[in-house]
């Protein structure tokens, strides 16, 4: 048997730091770097949150079509995505199949699809239609549209902020988008924020309306403060001037309400409700990025709740010595196989486990050091390695269940 | 000794393109982009196909997109930046950020230094850079374009290979979107050229190849082909080679499994069976002749590396035949962290040599 059997101990009255998190936050947001999972214990910890009795939402980027599936969001048919950054329920459609979740809890599910947040967010900012629709039609606004794909960023946090108004959620488990400095995201909002002032602000107030006269064009290139202007215009070749500056002038409407709704953002990521967990995976590059961002936050003030530590290797305890090769071949003669098969197969048998059992050994230092990192106030959640992924509620369920009995015990099941 | 656990792998159902010439192709480009989803091991290929490259005497410029460079630490180099650094015999690094970039292109254009200071002093300036999304591949891909074709004023600042650890596919789409974008929103001047320019680069065959690393899981294949189909419908861009990362060997084929499983379960593995033996070989003060609870244990690690190999040869055919059979493999050496020494390791057993 595995030390897995340990089980949180009944008699403890308060629940436990992972536990707290689903019950008391209003906002939870997964970072990591790519592929760790991060979308799927994102989903995970959601469905746990809404078998407790919480409304919860997660909104996920680019989810893989198994977890869609394992969400009842899509068929068979691949080619047929469900509706992105609308929420879909989840739970409602399967409670009477989860035995034992509690009656007020719901889930929700949304796929935030970045361009199709880009052009909601032209329409919130720019309620004139007159104006929206030469933002629609600038050359550069048009050239840029289709590549927002790629820095989901700003979408989250936009549909984040409205998400958070929702009356119908009490909960929204975000998974933020891969990458190496995933502060990127954190500070996006604050980097808005700070860059619009006064001056900026001021500057593009001089950007001419488009058809304005040529008068009025030239002398802007006069001026000291609109030095950035006359460089764009040596970089980007004078015809492409006039959409340059149609596409600048448009700022003027919509900066001071990017700047009200980066502040709010940033405080929104910044509340005592908001909690975020580091998802990681052994080895040591992971370690060093999830180390790296998790001090990245203290720096920022925000104390993260804990790790999540995906792909550990589960060892059985009856493998915690090096396999002793003589034994091994003895015990495979014993058996009924001809010694020479035996011994050669007690090489490859007995190097196999070694190597395993150095992986898995080295998993258990990489969790230590994370356990050590978070302390005692926070968790730290091994989950084993699957065979596969993850395609029904079921197995979500139980990935949910393996995180918090791992952040409750800190054992490799 | 990794081949010592491989057996002789079941003929394959496919053709696949020896691995030596393949290898040899990709090496031969001037520019290859490595990507795939994250966490499949595309700083490791770079960084294999960087030390293999620069071990057959090629001069290699390695390029990462992030502030914090991984290759780095790997040569004890901790601060990397934009301006290259030879870090081991004909190995360069180099690790460009938006800014970086930014500030070369600027250069370039402007060649005014002061100029380029005041310019991108100027809040607006950054702010705008570092908000529009589509900004950060193209100044990476003129970047790269001017570093792949400008040698410098005294002509040795020349690469046999440039090896670009690009982030994940969805900045790799955007890269190869670019040059239409800029060609279409600029009708004509200099930065219609630049697209222009860019675009045969990205697609010129001889020069540039494009690598996408996945694992031998069926998720990051699925996505694989997804991002090789994408790529070729909208830019009629094909992979040069696919390189599956982590391939588990298997200590036992499936015949040797069986076998073995029978061996052990003829004497039935009976728990208390077994600790009345060891009890009675102990009061007897021989040493155990085999502690049969070892045995579920390796049983159990054999059955791991088998299923995993066997899932692994399930997706390599769908994947191999997408691409032409142009399929590589990198096996999986047990540990989490490669060292040096083990990403060496690897680019010897990639260039089909004993470890």
């Amino acid at each position: 048997m595995s030390a897995a059997s340990k089980s949180p101990s009944p008699a403890s009255t308060s629940p436990s730091p992972a536990t707290a998190t689903l019950q008391n936050a209003k906002l939870i947001v997964l970072a990591g770097s790519g592929g760790v999972g991060k979308t799927t214990s994102s989903a995970a910890l959601a469905l746990q949150a809404a078998l407790s009795g919480r409304r919860v939402l997660v909104l996920t980027i680019d989810p893989a079509q198994r977890l869609l599936q394992a969400l009842g969001l899509q068929g068979e048919d691949p080619t047929r995505k469900p509706a992105a950054n609308v929420p879909h329920e989840v739970l409602p459609k399967l409670k009477h199949l989860v035995p034992g979740a509690h009656p007020d809890g719901s889930l929700h599910a949304m796929m935030l699809d970045a361009g199709q947040g880009a052009i909601a967010m032209v329409e919130r900012l720019l309620p004139d239609p007159v104006l929206r629709e030469r933002v629609l039609t600038n050359r550069i606004y048009k050239a840029f549209l289709p590549t927002l794909q790629a820095s989901p960023d700003y979408m989250a946090l936009e549909l984040l902020f409205e998400l958070s108004q929702d009356p119908r959620f009490d909960l929204v488990v975000l998974d933020t988008p891969p990458m190496h400095n995933a502060l990127d995201f954190l500070k996006a909002g604050h980097t808005l924020a700070s860059f619009i002032n006064d001056r900026v602000l001021k500057w593009f107030a001089k950007v001419p309306q488009p058809g304005a006269k040529k008068s009025t064009f030239g002398s802007l290139f006069g001026t000291g403060s609109s030095m950035a202007m006359s460089v764009l215009g040596r970089l980007f070749g004078a015809d492409a001037l006039p959409d340059i500056a149609e596409f600048f002038s448009s700022f003027n409407e919509v900066l001071p309400k990017l700047k009200d709704r980066a502040l709010a953002t940033d405080a929104m990521l910044r509340a005592p409700t908001t909690r975020f967990l580091v998802v990681t995976a052994p080895g040591e590059t992971s370690l060093r990025e999830a180390r790296h961002l998790f001090l990245q936050l203290q720096q920022h003030g925000i104390q993260p709740a804990g790790f999540i530590v995906n792909r550990m290797l589960q060892v059985p305890v009856e493998l915690s010595e090096t396999p002793d090769h003589d034994a091994l071949t003895a015990r495979l003669i014993q058996g009924g196989l001809d010694p020479h098969k035996a011994a050669a197969m007690a090489v490859r048998l007995s190097l196999a486990a070694e190597r395993l059992l150095h992986l898995g050994r080295s998993d258990l230092e990489h969790l230590r050091e994370l356990q050590r990192m978070v302390g005692p106030r926070g968790f730290c959640a091994p989950v084993p390695q699957r065979e596969g992924d993850v395609h029904s509620l079921g197995q979500l369920r139980g990935l949910g269940q393996t995180i918090l009995d791992g952040a409750a015990t800190g054992v490799v099941y | 000794m990794l081949p010592t656990m491989t057996p002789q792998p079941p003929p394959l159902p496919f053709d696949r393109v020896p691995a030596a010439a393949l290898l040899r192709e990709v090496l031969a480009k001037e520019l290859l982009l490595i990507t795939g989803k994250g966490g499949v091991g595309k700083s490791t290929t770079a960084q294999v196909l960087a030390r293999l490259a620069s071990r057959q005497g090629k001069k290699v410029l390695l390029i990462e997109l992030e502030s914090v460079s991984r290759a780095g630490p790997l040569f004890g180099a901790p601060s990397v930046g934009p301006e290259p650094r030879e870090v081991a015999p004909k190995l360069w690094l180099a690790a460009l950020d938006t800014m970086d970039s930014l500030r070369y292109f600027a250069v370039q254009q402007l060649k005014i230094e002061a100029l380029v200071n005041l310019a991108l002093r100027n809040r607006a300036v950054e702010g705008f850079f570092q908000a529009v999304p589509a900004v950060k591949p193209m100044l990476f891909l003129y970047h790269v374009w001017r570093i792949l074709d400008d040698h410098g004023p005294r002509g040795d600042r020349r690469w046999d290979l440039i090896i670009c650890d690009l982030p994940t596919s969805g900045f790799v789409q955007g890269m190869y979107q670019i040059p239409l974008t800029l060609q279409q929103t600029f009708r004509a001047g200099p930065v219609h050229g630049y697209g222009k320019a860019m675009g045969d680069l990205l697609l010129d065959r001889q020069r540039t190849g494009l690598l996408l690393v996945t694992l031998p899981e069926e998720m990051p294949v699925v996505e694989t082909l997804e991002l090789r189909n994408a790529l070729e419908q909208q830019h009629h861009v094909q992979p040069v080679a696919v390189l599956v990362n982590g391939v588990f060997p298997a200590a036992l084929d499936a015949g040797e499994l069986a076998e073995l499983a029978t061996a052990v379960q003829r004497p039935t593995p009976d728990a208390e069976a077994v600790e009345d033996a060891l009890a009675v070989e102990r009061m007897l003060g021989a040493e155990p002749v085999a502690d049969l609870r070892d045995l579920g244990a390796h049983l159990w690690a054999a059955e791991l590396l088998l299923s995993r190999r066997l899932r692994a040869q399930g997706l390599l055919p769908r994947l191999a035949q997408a691409v032409q059979g142009r399929v590589l493999e990198l096996p999986f050496l047990f540990r989490r962290d490669l060292p040096l020494a083990a990403i060496d390791q690897l680019a010897t057993l990639l260039d089909g040599g004993a470890p």
